[in-house]
């Protein structure tokens, strides 16, 4: 018998409308108002061991608080599952289920399911983390969707395998997962493709990207007066690789000095990119970061400085996570010295 | 242009005194074959060993897989690497299914590149090949074999095995007969001259590790600084093109039986007409990136006449972003296109799919991610990796990369990297 805990909001835990959103996190026995709904659909399967209830604003006004005083609770009925909502388009209510949800995975280890609608905002924010049943707006439907979020729950009581989204009723969580399927890959494109050319709506095994446009900067203006850097993403180290930086999948960067070189000596250089032909950058680095020639310009007058060092990684299968704040920290120690523009050189 | 393959399917594979069939057995002359494999002055020694599927065995240092393939009529096995130069694709070519030729690489140092098959267990789901037999050949190098050196013989022998293994089909009614029959890209007759005309671009390398003399992929050219090439695809079929030596997630079996190639034919004089075949590399330098894909595009649209195309790609991430930029050209130029594509996330969120975000290029297929992890069971017997014993024999934690022939890049592959 599966030990169920449910999380309701006042509404739903049956103390009242907005004149009671304050109240604070109770737990009581058994199942209580919208928690029933849970139990129906658990039938034989399990028992609602407690309804734990917290006010809207309460939640909203004091999350810390409210999410550290109903994990306590929680962990005092030491269930198997933690049911949170269904909050459907309540904004307060759906953050509320998703911070507690994923705090309870987190703190507890015990496993989490909740439910919502889409533009619910608690959807975005906590679909990364936590299982969330796609539900209507509001509770027309309950039982029914209570019994979608039950049978994924006890899914993941069970470690049983997780269907798709689609099939078993979920926000996409953002993870990708090796999939067996019947036709190659061949036969697939082949499909995709004559639908495409007949004009019938296809539909991506890949999500297209959502990448948020980077805007073009101001121009830097007078560049006899500008302090210029240059960075790269394609591997330069000094010979030794002094900063361990990965030849693939980077999480480092290294920031070599240049003052006092008005050229960079190949015997001192070395690159540890692995995705690309690295031969002729090794032979005459500047083909990758061009000190020669912005010493030069910087003698000419016509840029004002060069920048004293040049900031360096790998950009090959670097993670969007890593290559942003990589990106954020070396833009901040640019921004800290100064530094008017910046020469990026990929590859 | 017409190829009839002429297969024969084999049920067991033995060592015996000579090599022939015996009903549906193949009887291999082990010794007589490891002793031709061995005279190429490049390899020290030549072992050959036969696995079966459902053994608990997993073949390490896994270097390329080959189909056996005999040329009975219409030029010589593998012209320009194996045969002289001739040109592939016509006439009548034996086929063995059921069995295949794997050759390992001895030499490989770091774990990381090292591909296995298992032929049973969760390994074996993942990969057609663990459903046949194999003739595994490990070849030693000579003291004075460099690197590719000892990699061109080693492929070499891999050849000659599936021809050798092969042959023995010739005086054989075959089980099954196929034909790839297929005219001029402009002689469409004209009661199918309504059915749209789809190209395929097939990237053949990646110059991200640029190939040396002796690493011959098309008609035994390095293809250093090919540009985009139109072949016939019976061409691919027969033996024009192998894999390279370090072709990241496919094979030259994979080529050899090449999957788009076969579902375009297919579809061909029914759905689609195949138009044609264009051959590409991804390049180093961005110039030579811009020519390629404009130059393919040129191919496609404007050259072969095709209404759409489908792209695939071999390595990693810049041949990816070389294969979108192809196809964003043919998009601009009106062509609809299809791109199988890989997985390329390192930390196996959705975000890191995609390399690439180029207008049109809507329609992707993937064949799954190649680093997602994988546990693999322990087996009792292993195959051309002995200096990794015992700790190869498992169990083992390692990711689907490892795994030859489940994350396919040219079609084959039966994995897709689903998002949850």
């Amino acid at each position: 018998m599966v030990r169920v805990v449910c999380f309701v909001n006042q509404f739903f835990g049956q103390l009242g409308g907005e004149d009671k959103a304050g109240v604070e996190p109770d737990a009581v026995s058994g199942a209580v108002g919208a928690a029933r709904a849970v139990q129906q659909a658990l039938g034989d399967a399990g028992s609602v061991v407690a309804t734990l209830r917290c006010g809207d604003n309460y939640a909203a006004e004091q999350p810390e608080a409210a999410i550290a005083r109903m994990v306590a609770l929680v962990a005092g009925h030491q269930p198997d599952l933690l049911v949170a909502g269904p909050a459907f388009q309540a904004g307060r209510y759906g953050v509320a289920c998703g911070e507690l949800c994923a705090a309870v995975q987190n703190q507890l280890g015990i496993p989490a399911v909740t439910g919502m609608h889409e533009e619910n905002p608690g959807a975005d924010l906590y679909r990364r983390q936590v299982y969330i049943v796609r539900t209507g707006a509001d509770s027309a439907r309950m039982l029914d969707e209570a019994r979608r979020i039950v049978a994924l729950g006890l899914k993941l009581v069970r470690r049983e395998a997780i269907g798709s989204p689609a099939s078993d009723g979920y926000f996409p969580r953002g993870i990708t997962r090796n999939t067996p399927v019947a036709e190659t890959a061949a036969e697939r494109a082949t499909a995709m493709l004559l639908a495409k050319l007949s004009g019938r709506a296809v539909t991506s095994e890949v999500p297209l990207p959502t990448f948020a446009a980077v805007p073009a900067p101001p121009r830097v203006g007078d560049m006899r007066r500008a302090t210029i850097a240059l960075v790269t993403d394609g591997g330069l180290v000094p010979r030794g690789n002094p900063d361990n930086i990965e030849p693939l999948a980077a999480t480092r960067f290294g920031a070599y000095e240049i003052a006092g070189l008005a050229e960079l000596d190949p015997a001192r250089y070395d690159n540890v990119h692995r995705g690309y032909d690295t031969t002729y950058v090794k032979q005459d680095p500047h083909r990758l970061v061009p000190v020669d020639v912005a010493r030069e310009l910087e003698r000419a007058g016509a840029v004002g400085k060069l920048h004293e060092v040049v900031y360096s990684t790998t950009g090959v299968a670097t993670t969007l996570a890593h290559s942003q704040r990589m990106g954020r920290e070396i833009a901040l120690k640019l921004k800290a010295a100064d530094v008017t523009g910046v020469i990026l050189t990929s590859t | 242009m017409r190829l009839t393959l002429e297969w024969s399917d084999v049920g067991e594979i033995r060592a015996a005194a000579t090599t022939r069939f015996s009903e549906s057995a193949l009887e291999i002359d082990v010794d007589g074959l490891g002793a031709q494999l061995a005279e190429d002055s490049r390899l020290e020694r030549v072992r050959i060993d036969l696995v079966h599927p459902g053994e608990p065995c997993r073949i390490g240092r896994v270097f390329d897989v080959f189909a056996p393939r005999a040329k009975v009529e219409g030029g010589p096995d593998f012209p320009g690497i194996l045969g002289a130069l001739d040109r592939a694709g016509s006439g009548r070519t034996r086929a063995l299914a059921g069995v295949a030729v794997v050759v390992t690489d001895q030499e490989a140092r770091s774990p990381a590149t090292l591909a296995l098959i298992d032929m049973s267990g969760p390994g074996a789901a993942l990969t057609e090949f663990a459903r046949c037999h194999h003739v595994v050949v490990s070849a030693w190098p000579a003291a004075n074999a460099g690197r590719s050196e000892y990699l061109a013989a080693t492929r070499l022998a891999g050849l000659k095995a599936a021809v050798h293994l092969a042959r023995a089909s010739a005086d054989r009614a075959p089980d099954r007969v196929e034909v790839f029959d297929l005219p001029p890209p402009t002689r469409v007759p004209a009661a199918l001259q309504h059915l749209p005309r789809v190209a395929y671009v097939f990237q053949i390398h990646s110059h991200q590790r640029p190939t040396g003399i002796d690493e011959g992929i098309l008609y035994g050219d390095p293809v250093r600084r090919m540009l985009p090439t139109l072949v016939h695809p019976n061409e691919v079929l027969d033996g024009a093109v192998v894999r390279g030596f370090m072709g990241r997630n496919s094979t030259t079996h994979a080529i050899q039986n090449h999957r788009v190639i076969r579902a375009l034919f297919a579809q061909h004089g029914q759905a689609l007409w195949f138009a044609g075949v264009v051959l590409t590399v991804a390049q180093a330098t961005e110039p030579e990136r811009v020519r390629s894909a404009a130059m393919a595009a040129g191919l496609v649209a404007d050259v072969l006449g095709a209404d759409g195309a489908i792209f695939t790609k071999i390595g990693g991430g810049a041949p990816h972003v070389d294969m979108a930029q192809a196809a964003a050209w043919c998009e601009a130029l009106g062509i609809k296109t299809t791109l199988v594509v890989e997985d390329m996330s390192t930390d196996g969120s959705s975000e890191g799919m995609l390399l690439f975000n180029f207008p049109g290029l809507d329609a992707l297929v993937n064949v799954g991610g190649s680093q997602e992890s994988l546990a693999l069971p322990a087996v009792s017997r292993v195959v051309g990796a002995d200096d990794l014993l015992p700790a190869f024999q498992g169990p083992l934690s390692t990711t689907y990369s490892s795994v030859c022939g489940a994350i396919e890049q040219t079609g084959a592959s039966r994995l897709v990297a689903v998002v949850q």
